[in-house]
């Protein structure tokens, strides 16, 4: 079984097909990078595998359950609200902005969704909340306001409150994209440790670096397709396609 | 100073009037405003347009004429409110509907990605609204707030319109009668007394929510 399986995933948003039949496998533990240029339909595939943008064709199971599959006309059938809640639950996602809440603490940031989701004794939550900062390296920043941390401090946050709900599969959404340059390192950090704890993750990121180090296997997609796929190896080092190889002779030269 | 001292007692007296129509129409228009804000903002259509119509109704006329149709117009139709739930009514209808778009303004000012952090940690979309968007929508229309709720004291001298003394029409009594400019220069004391509280609420207030940005 699969951790999460997509076969043949569609969207578009107007007139623009932004997915154009995108089929992913993902198995547990398993590290997935998703590259490609922007506008290739990279975050909205990622997206969809939480929901954050329904299909409008296509199957996403996760853990065996399905999520969505294609109905008698062949269009995207959602299953009913309730099981998708309860599979969304098993996803966490990280934003490229963080998206942290402002008004709470670090600390309420992480104990927030767990003790109203989940319904989490506030004495226990906390424990597990900083258990979690201490893990990212910011138990000392517990009871500051997000706006008072780095934007590479608030990430890992945001990574800690993700955890927070004990997902089965992380999602990051370019995590890094938002840092300057000298900030990205300890997101990566903190990425890199989940790997090496086995956590599922698929990251859609612009570090090649890091895809090349940590990640089972690359994918590099295109104007809404998966161009090319494979180990780190391969993809990076020695890819196939005429596309891969100037996206990534792209990223290189800009270094 | 002797006047003064006659004159004072009176004036308060209709202070007190538009105080309590001041305080029991916050009372009442700031949370009402909220629901209307979100029940513009509603996913059910008919909903939403019959929000609109309400305040376009209530922002399109005098709050001088819905004062005159609450009490009057009501009254002809059999349904005679008393002089203060009559002024009430209206303020209460006629705020809420400012106050719902000052609202909607703010909760559409807040990212959408904190909708969407809210939504994968698995809230609800009421605890998407309480816990999330609301405290900060408020931090964000307390300066438009304030400016609501320094109009409304000088609103309420409306109500003279319909036969309540209220401070300004007080004051208007006493001057006609004494032959006198004093009752008008204690009156634009007096809202300035009132409206320099409020303000100083309001910087209070936005003092509470500066804990973050």
């Amino acid at each position: 079984m699969y951790m999460l399986q997509a076969i043949d995933v569609y969207k578009r948003f107007h007139k623009l097909e932004v997915l154009k039949g995108i089929s992913l496998q993902v198995a547990r533990g398993e590290v997935i990078a998703i590259i490609g240029p922007s506008g290739s339909g990279k975050s909205t595939f990622l997206r969809c595998l939480n929901r954050l943008e329904t299909v409008d064709k296509g199957y996403i199971e996760i853990q065996g359950e399905v999520m969505v599959q294609n109905g008698p006309d062949n269009q995207a059938q959602y299953s009913d609200e309730k099981n998708i809640a309860r599979l969304r639950r098993k996803m966490g996602m990280v934003f490229q902005d963080f998206n942290l809440f402002p008004h709470r603490s670090v600390l309420e940031n992480l104990m927030l969704a767990p003790v109203l989701v989940q319904n989490i004794e506030k004495e226990q939550a906390e424990h597990n909340a900083r258990a979690l900062l201490e893990k990212v390296g910011l138990a000392y920043k517990a009871d500051n306001y997000p706006f008072e941390l780095s934007g590479g401090q608030q990430q890992r946050v945001a990574i800690a409150r993700a955890l927070a709900m004990n997902p089965e599969i992380m999602c990051f959404d370019e995590p890094t994209s938002a840092l300057d340059p000298e900030l990205t390192g300890e997101v990566l950090r903190v990425m890199k440790n989940l790997a090496e704890e086995k956590m599922t993750m698929i990251v859609v990121t612009h570090e090649i670096g890091f895809a090349k180090e940590v990640a089972d296997r690359v994918i590099f997609m295109d104007e809404g397709l998966i161009v090319e796929q494979g180990s780190a190896q391969q993809v990076l080092l020695n890819p196939q396609h005429e596309r891969t190889q100037a996206f990534l002779g792209n990223v290189l030269m800009a270094r | 100073m002797e006047y003064l001292s006659k004159l004072i007692p009176v004036m308060l007296m209709g202070t007190t009037l538009t105080l309590k129509l001041f305080f029991c129409t916050l009372v009442l228009a700031l949370p009402l405003g909220v629901v209307f804000a979100v029940a513009r903002l509603s996913r059910f259509k008919i909903l939403n347009v019959f929000m609109q119509i309400y305040i376009w109704i209530f922002r399109g006329t005098p709050l001088l004429l819905q004062l005159f149709f609450i009490y009057f117009g009501l009254g002809i139709v059999g349904l005679q409110l008393d002089r203060f739930p009559a002024a009430l009514l209206a303020f209460v209808l006629n705020y809420s509907a400012y106050l719902a778009e000052i609202y909607r303004s703010g909760i559409q000012s807040i990212d959408l990605g904190q909708r969407e952090a809210a939504d994968v940690l698995g809230l609800t979309r009421l605890q998407t609204l309480t816990q999330i968007i609301l405290p900060q929508m408020f931090k964000r229309v307390l300066p438009p707030i304030s400016n609501e709720v320094i109009n409304l004291i000088k609103d309420t001298a409306l109500v003279y319109a319909i036969g309540m003394s209220e401070l300004l029409r007080v004051a208007k009594t006493a001057a006609v009668r004494d032959f006198s400019f004093t009752p008008f220069i204690v009156a634009a004391i007096f809202y300035l007394l009132m409206t320099a509280g409020i303000q100083q609420f309001f910087k209070w207030l936005e003092g509470k929510y500066d804990y973050y940005h």
